[in-house]
This record gives C-alpha cells, sequence and structure tokens, in this order.
C-alpha cells in the first residue's frame, strides 16, 4: 500500500485536462494506414480523417461532392466524368490534380489491391485536364457513382505512395503525427482544408483492448467516446457526465444453411427453422434490446428495405408441422458452427439451439476461431449451419450477389431462385423499378429462406456528456472534423 | 567456464532453429492464413488468390521459410502482414512495456517472498507463518483479470490514484512512467508472489535443519549471521531458479494482464499474430521470446554457479 501512495504521488504533477483533444477509443490496431493496401474496417476508421475521396456519402445515405466538385454520366451510363474542386493541398503541400486521381485509382486496381476486384469494371481513366477526369466501364453499373465514396478510394499523392502504411499523406481535415501501433494514432487538424476546418485541434486514438477498461476510461474521462455492448448501457446512462447514442448498422446478423446438406436443401426444413427462431428473445437477451429484427438480407436503415418480418413470423408449431411434412417428425440432427472471436454470434447461436430443439431439432455446437470460420465456413463451405453478421455497402446489389448460384459464396442459392432479378437490377437505370426490383427479391428471401435472418445489430457508443457532432455513417468511416465540444 | 558458455551458446542455436520449424509448420497447419484474414467475410475467390500470391503466401512451405531464415542470418526478421512495421520495429516498441512490468512486479514479489518466507521459516506455526501461507494461497487463487478490473475501479476510477489503462514512456516523465505500471506489476506480483514465498520458506526450513547450522549455533554466532550469511544463502539456490523461471514467463508476455490494462506489451503482440496468421511476426517473436528464455537461464544457472561453491566445483572438474 505504501508503495502504491508512492509511485502515485510521483506522478500527480501529470493530470491536466486539455479540450483540445478528441480522444476515442479503439480495439483493433490499423492493419497499416495505406488505404489501397488493406480491407480492414480498423484502418478506414482512422484513415477516413486523413483522406479524402471523390465524393462522399452523409449518415443519411445521400451521396455529396467532396473532392470532386461535380459529376456528370453519359447518356448510355458507361462513362462518368469528375470536375475536380481547385487548390486542394496535400498535406505535404503539393496540390491535388486529375493526375493524382488517376494515379490512385491505378494504384487501387494494383497487384496487391486487396479492393481490386471491386474495380475490374472500371477499364480507363483518362485525364482530360488538370481538374476533369473520366472513368469508362466496360459493363453498364448503374449504382457506378457509389463506388467512389469508399474510404479504400482515397486519392493519396504520388510521391508518397511508399510510404503511405507508416506515413500517410492525404488531403483530409487531420494530419497524421504519429503512429504507436498497439498504443496510439494522433492526428492534427490540417489548417489547409479546403472545406470546413476541424473543430477540435488534436485528434488521438487510443487502443484500449479491454471492453470494460474501456469504459473505465470514459468514465474517468481520459477519452470522449467508445464504443460499448448493450450490457454496458445501464452503467453510462446512470452516469451523468455520459451519454449514450446508438443506430443501426448497415449490417445483417444471420443464421446461414448450407443447401448442400439434404434436410437444408428442403425449403419446408428452412421455413421450419424460421419460424422455429424467437427473434425477439435473441435481440433482447443478446444485445439487450439494441437490435431490429428483420425478414431479408437488407438492414432496417437502407433505403431499398421493405418490412418482411410477417413473411415468417415465429410460429413453433407451424414449425413441427413444417418438419412433419419433409419427413423429419421424428427429430433432425444438424451441426452448428460459431465464431469464438463473436460474442454476440455465440450467444446467439446458443439461444437458437436451444429454441431449435423445442420442435425437435437437435444441434451440435462447434465454437472454432475466426480464423478457422473463414478458411472452413466461409471459404471452404465445410458447414451445415453458422451464425456470423455480414456488412454492407450502399448499393443493394452489392449487398445481395451473394446469392448469385455461381457467386461460390458460402450463402449462395444452389438453384439461382434471384440470379435473373440480380442480373436486371445491374440493368435497370430507372431508379424507381430498381427499387420494385429489390422488393422482389427481399420477398423471395423471405419466402424461401436461403438463410435464417435475425437483425440489425446497432452500433452503440458511450460519449463524454460535452460531445456534440459525432454521428455514425453507412461505411466504415467517421468525420471526426464535425465534432466538437459543448460549452 | 568459456567452454560451459560455447557449449550453452550452440545449445541454444540448434533450439532456437528447432523452435523456428515447428512454428512455421504450426502456422501452416492450422485453418486459415493472413490473405484470408485480410479479407474477411467480404472475401470474394478471386481476391482472396490475387491477395495470396501479392504476399507470397502461395509458394510451398519450405520456401517461405527459406526465405525467412536467409533473412535472419542477416538479422531481418521481415515485415509484419498486419502493421507493414518491420517486426524489429514492432517488438522494440513493445519491449520496454514488458520489461518494466516484470521487472517491478518481479522486484514486489521477491521483496515479499523473501522478508516473509524467512520470516515464516524462523518462526514456523507462528502468526507470521500463517500470515505466509495465507498469501501463498491467496495469490494463487485470485485470477489476475479479476484482480485487475478491481483495481481499476478501485483505485482507478475510485480513488483517481493512477491512470485506468495505457503506457506512458519514461521519457514522458518519470512519475507518469512508474504510476502507469504500477497497477499491472501489482498484479503480476500477487500472482506470482505465493509460488516463490513457498519456495523461499521450504528452502529456509530445510537449512536451517541442516548439521552445519547446529555447528554455527554451537560456535555462538549472532543470530543475523546465522540466518541471513549462512542459512540464507544456502537457501537461495531454488528462489533464484523459480525467479529465474517467473521472470521469463513474464517476460514472455502476459496477454491478460495487458489486455486489462490496455498496456501495449509483447504477449498482446503475440496474440494479435496468432490471431491474424501472421507468419513473420509471430516468428520473430518466438525466436525473441526464445532467446530471452535462454538468456535469462543461462544466467540464472551463473548466478547460481556463484552462490553455491559445490556447483563451481563440479563445473571446473567437467
Amino acid at each position: 500500500m505504501l508503495m502504491l501512495i508512492l509511485v502515485n504521488l510521483a506522478g500527480c504533477a501529470q493530470k491536466e485536462k486539455v479540450e483540445d483533444v478528441l480522444r476515442v477509443a479503439y480495439t483493433t490496431d490499423p492493419q497499416g494506414l495505406d488505404p489501397h493496401r488493406t480491407a480492414a474496417v480498423a484502418t478506414f476508421n482512422i484513415t477516413g480523417s486523413i483522406y479524402d475521396t471523390l465524393l462522399a456519402v452523409t449518415p443519411d445515405w445521400e451521396i455529396e461532392p467532396r473532392l470532386a466538385e461535380s459529376y456528370t454520366i453519359s447518356p448510355d451510363g458507361m462513362e462518368i466524368t469528375f470536375n475536380l474542386r481547385k487548390g486542394v493541398k496535400f498535406h505535404n503541400g503539393r496540390e491535388m490534380k486529375a493526375q493524382d486521381v488517376k494515379f490512385s485509382f491505378e494504384r487501387l486496381k494494383g497487384e496487391d489491391s486487396p479492393k481490386a476486384g471491386d474495380y475490374k469494371n472500371i477499364d480507363g481513366i483518362e485525364v482530360l485536364d488538370d481538374y476533369t477526369i473520366k472513368f469508362t466501364t466496360t459493363n453498364l453499373d448503374v449504382e457506378l457513382v457509389k463506388a467512389f465514396t469508399y474510404p479504400w478510394t482515397a486519392i493519396v499523392p504520388a510521391e508518397a505512395a511508399d510510404t503511405l502504411q507508416t506515413d500517410p499523406v492525404g488531403t483530409g481535415a487531420y494530419k497524421f503525427v504519429q503512429w504507436i501501433p498497439q498504443q496510439q494514432v494522433k492526428l492534427t487538424r490540417n489548417d489547409e482544408y479546403f472545406g470546413e476546418k476541424a473543430k477540435i485541434k488534436d485528434l488521438e486514438f487510443i487502443l484500449i483492448p479491454d471492453a470494460t477498461s474501456q469504459l473505465a476510461a470514459l468514465q474517468v474521462g481520459d477519452i470522449h467516446i467508445t464504443e460499448i455492448t448493450g450490457n454496458q448501457v445501464k452503467t453510462l446512462s446512470e452516469n451523468p457526465d455520459l451519454k449514450v447514442y446508438t443506430e443501426p448498422m448497415n449490417a445483417v446478423q444471420i443464421l446461414a444453411l448450407n443447401q448442400e446438406n439434404k434436410a437444408l436443401a428442403d425449403v419446408r426444413v428452412r421455413q421450419a427453422i424460421a419460424k422455429a427462431i424467437d427473434k425477439d428473445a435473441i435481440i433482447e437477451t443478446v444485445v439487450w434490446g439494441y437490435g431490429d429484427k428483420i425478414g431479408a438480407h437488407l438492414p432496417v436503415n437502407y433505403p431499398d428495405y421493405i418490412d418482411t418480418n410477417h413473411v415468417m413470423p415465429y410460429d413453433p408449431e407451424g414449425a413441427k408441422k413444417l418438419l412433419a411434412e419433409a419427413g423429419y417428425a421424428d427429430g433432425l440432427n444438424l451441426e452448428l458452427i460459431l465464431p469464438k472471436s463473436y460474442q454476440i454470434h455465440v450467444d446467439t447461436g446458443q439461444i437458437i439451439a436451444d429454441q431449435l430443439s423445442k420442435v425437435g431439432i437437435n444441434t451440435d455446437i462447434k465454437i472454432i476461431e475466426w480464423g478457422q470460420w473463414l478458411s472452413d465456413v466461409y471459404s471452404g463451405k465445410q458447414y451445415e449451419m453458422t451464425v456470423v453478421a455480414l456488412s454492407g455497402r450502399l448499393d443493394s446489389y452489392y449487398f445481395l450477389k451473394r446469392y448469385h448460384s455461381e457467386s461460390k459464396d458460402f450463402i449462395s442459392i444452389p438453384s439461382g431462385d434471384i440470379d435473373e432479378l440480380l442480373e436486371q437490377s445491374l440493368k435497370e437505370t430507372d431508379a424507381a423499378k430498381r427499387q420494385e426490383i429489390f422488393h422482389q427479391i427481399q420477398m423471395i428471401l423471405a419466402e424461401r429462406v436461403p438463410v435464417v435472418y435475425i437483425q440489425t445489430p446497432h452500433k452503440t457508443f458511450g460519449l463524454a456528456k460535452n460531445v456534440e457532432g459525432f454521428r455514425i455513417y453507412p461505411i466504415d468511416i467517421y468525420e471526426y472534423q464535425n465534432v466538437y465540444f459543448a460549452k | 567456464m568459456l567452454s560451459y558458455i560455447y557449449k550453452r551458446t550452440s545449445n541454444a542455436v540448434q533450439v532456437l532453429l528447432f523452435v523456428s520449424i515447428i512454428t512455421f509448420a504450426v502456422l501452416q497447419w492450422i485453418p486459415g492464413d493472413a490473405a484470408q484474414l485480410i479479407l474477411g467475410s467480404e472475401a470474394t475467390p478471386e481476391n482472396l488468390a490475387r491477395l495470396r500470391t501479392a504476399l507470397g503466401l502461395d509458394r510451398p512451405w519450405y520456401i517461405q521459410y527459406w526465405h525467412w531464415l536467409k533473412g535472419l542470418v542477416q538479422f531481418d526478421l521481415g515485415r509484419s502482414y498486419v502493421f507493414g512495421q518491420d517486426v524489429v520495429t514492432l517488438i522494440q516498441q513493445r519491449l520496454p512495456v514488458t520489461i518494466s512490468i516484470a521487472v517491478f512486479s518481479m522486484l514486489i514479489a521477491s521483496t515479499i517472498a523473501i522478508v516473509l518466507g524467512i520470516l515464516a521459516a524462523i518462526r514456523k506455526n507462528t502468526m507470521v507463518d500463517y500470515l505466509a501461507t495465507g498469501i501463498m494461497q491467496l495469490g494463487s487463487a485470485v485470477p489476475a483479470f479479476w484482480l485487475g478490473m478491481l483495481m481499476i475501479v478501485y483505485f482507478g476510477l475510485e480513488l483517481k490514484w493512477f491512470p485506468v489503462s495505457g503506457y506512458v514512456p519514461p521519457d514522458r516523465g518519470l512519475g507518469g512512467y512508474l504510476n502507469s505500471i504500477a497497477m499491472p506489476s501489482i498484479v503480476l506480483a500477487i500472482g506470482e508472489v505465493g509460488m516463490l514465498l513457498r519456495t523461499v520458506r521450504t528452502s529456509m526450513l530445510e537449512a536451517l535443519g541442516q548439521d552445519f547450522m547446529d555447528m554455527a549455533k554451537a560456535k555462538g554466532l549472532s543470530s543475523f549471521t546465522i540466518y541471513f550469511k549462512y542459512a540464507l544463502r544456502s537457501a537461495m539456490i531454488a528462489p533464484i531458479n523459480v525467479m529465474g523461471l517467473q521472470f521469463a514467463k513474464l517476460v514472455g508476455g502476459t496477454v491478460v494482464v495487458e489486455s486489462v490494462f490496455g498496456l501495449p506489451g509483447v504477449g498482446r503482440l503475440i496474440l494479435v499474430a496468432v490471431e491474424q496468421r501472421d507468419v513473420f511476426l509471430l516468428q520473430g517473436l518466438v525466436m525473441f521470446v526464445t532467446a530471452l528464455v535462454i538468456l535469462i537461464s543461462l544466467l540464472v544457472d551463473i548466478a547460481v554457479m556463484f552462490i553455491n561453491p559445490r556447483i563451481r566445483i563440479e563445473m571446473q572438474g567437467e
């Protein structure tokens, strides 16, 4: 005890509270800070503040100009031309021009770029002048414009490209200062920023791997923003210095069913499983109510979303009847694989196993590590049932294309139920008609149950009381330049 | 002495080689690779194949191993897939944290263990002895994560004596540095003290029962000289060995304590390397920790040699 006191006295001078720094907790280190060389959300959460993209998306899913002031799409939809903002400076002082945009996209399409495959449809990038650039596509993609908002389409200067991994240079509202892996990332305001300048001078990301320690750090005021879990909301809301902010994520949690299994190939069995699962109970117990029940593969805040919860309502008696019709009146045994690293899926899986047992389906639960899940289940398709969440982009096609019979995805539908609709959606230039196609697809998915749709989980943050302007975006970015401390 | 050190060093090289092959092979056998983990549940077969080629994961494992070994000879441990930085740099960043809490926790644990252990042995079956036994059992029984959380809540949240998480390097102020490693060091010390205390007490009891103790008493030496010059010296061999093992374990990283206190130490880095299948990073860390453990055990052996004349004579007789 004496030692505790002595050590503490020595450290007292350290404590100071400066409101010119915004501190955000994070759990996983970025996989480097080069936006073209990773697929890690942890990277984009940070690089979103350092780099800019041609277009941006608002928390309400609206597309707005960013590095590009405007754009025009050719009548046949095969070309898109961007007019760039003038006078935008990279953090190294050089002006950003069309040549940099060309360089960045070619780099994104390069050999060791994990996202290259998503941009293979772009076959021509032509610099028309310093501030005008034209992209040409091989096939018509009516959602092409959205492809220019994602954080991996960041515009970078060629001269800094080789060291972006550890020394990022962009045009963003914050400039890079320092990254100490597994400790912190420091950024500072870019005073030359072309848009509205960041309201808080310094931005620090602090690594705290443990969720309880994160909450403790928030409570003592060491950090201002941290993601929290449903069960922490109560502790947090009892504290007058803190507040909670929550919104549905752009993701769906599913119980995937492998139709290569004989029983699961039968639509009646899949419908029975869907009817046996009480989604409300899962949401209440696993995420403490911070989730929205879904009936098809689109999150509730998606512009194309329709409510299909009524199609396969919770009905254990109906489930038993369907199982009997399918020839499984005496019961059925299925294996349920759960990814250990994700407590939410493990908990959900255990409740599902219990609910299924009540209609005569016995589940054999196997909990495996994430790396093994990716290799065996996701790539190898060696599973019967599994619980996982899949995250989305801005267009429904991207979200739903996994179901195409030729996608080789772990949840592709072998019978090709929605193949034709998916292909139509890509070519339909009329927005209303395209939306109609996605409504149809959702209805088919709800009825044919290729997988059981559970919920759109929420992202929930704990914030210091005086933090304002923090929002959740549909893609993996946060715009910290808009955050400020209320007086 | 020199031939002894030479022999130990060549043994060490063999151990390192063996360990490196095992690590490499195990990473090949367990399912999942770096490319898969980088792409996660957004991977398409096409993207996966491209990334594997780019990272060199499509080459047979022995070729990958050979390349790694060639680098190692030139003291190049390669680059981490996850962090995009040199493995050596990453280890250098973590090392001060891990060494700090290892040293401090061993200082705390050995001070308590030696003082209480000697007292417990001298005053066997008295209150001091019961207190020591109590500490032994409590120290081993209390889980580190629970104790860590408890300390965070009380000393961090309630009393605000210590920061609840994070590490402050010594060049940013000695006070802040000591403050940031105090709680984790104490938690680790409590975990280690039981074992060490038990060893000190047993060896001391054994030493006190030796014939030469009666001789010393008969000669009329002061009890201080008896206990500290004769008994303690002969009783320290086992505790020094235990301390060496404990220190080696702590230097290898302490994942739970590092996670609870948000410390960027070696333990968490190993965890990340395994979870993300970061072959080079894990390989480098395993090499480094193995080398350190070998070094510590060599130092312990040398220390014991100087304390115990009998072992010294055996060595010379070789």
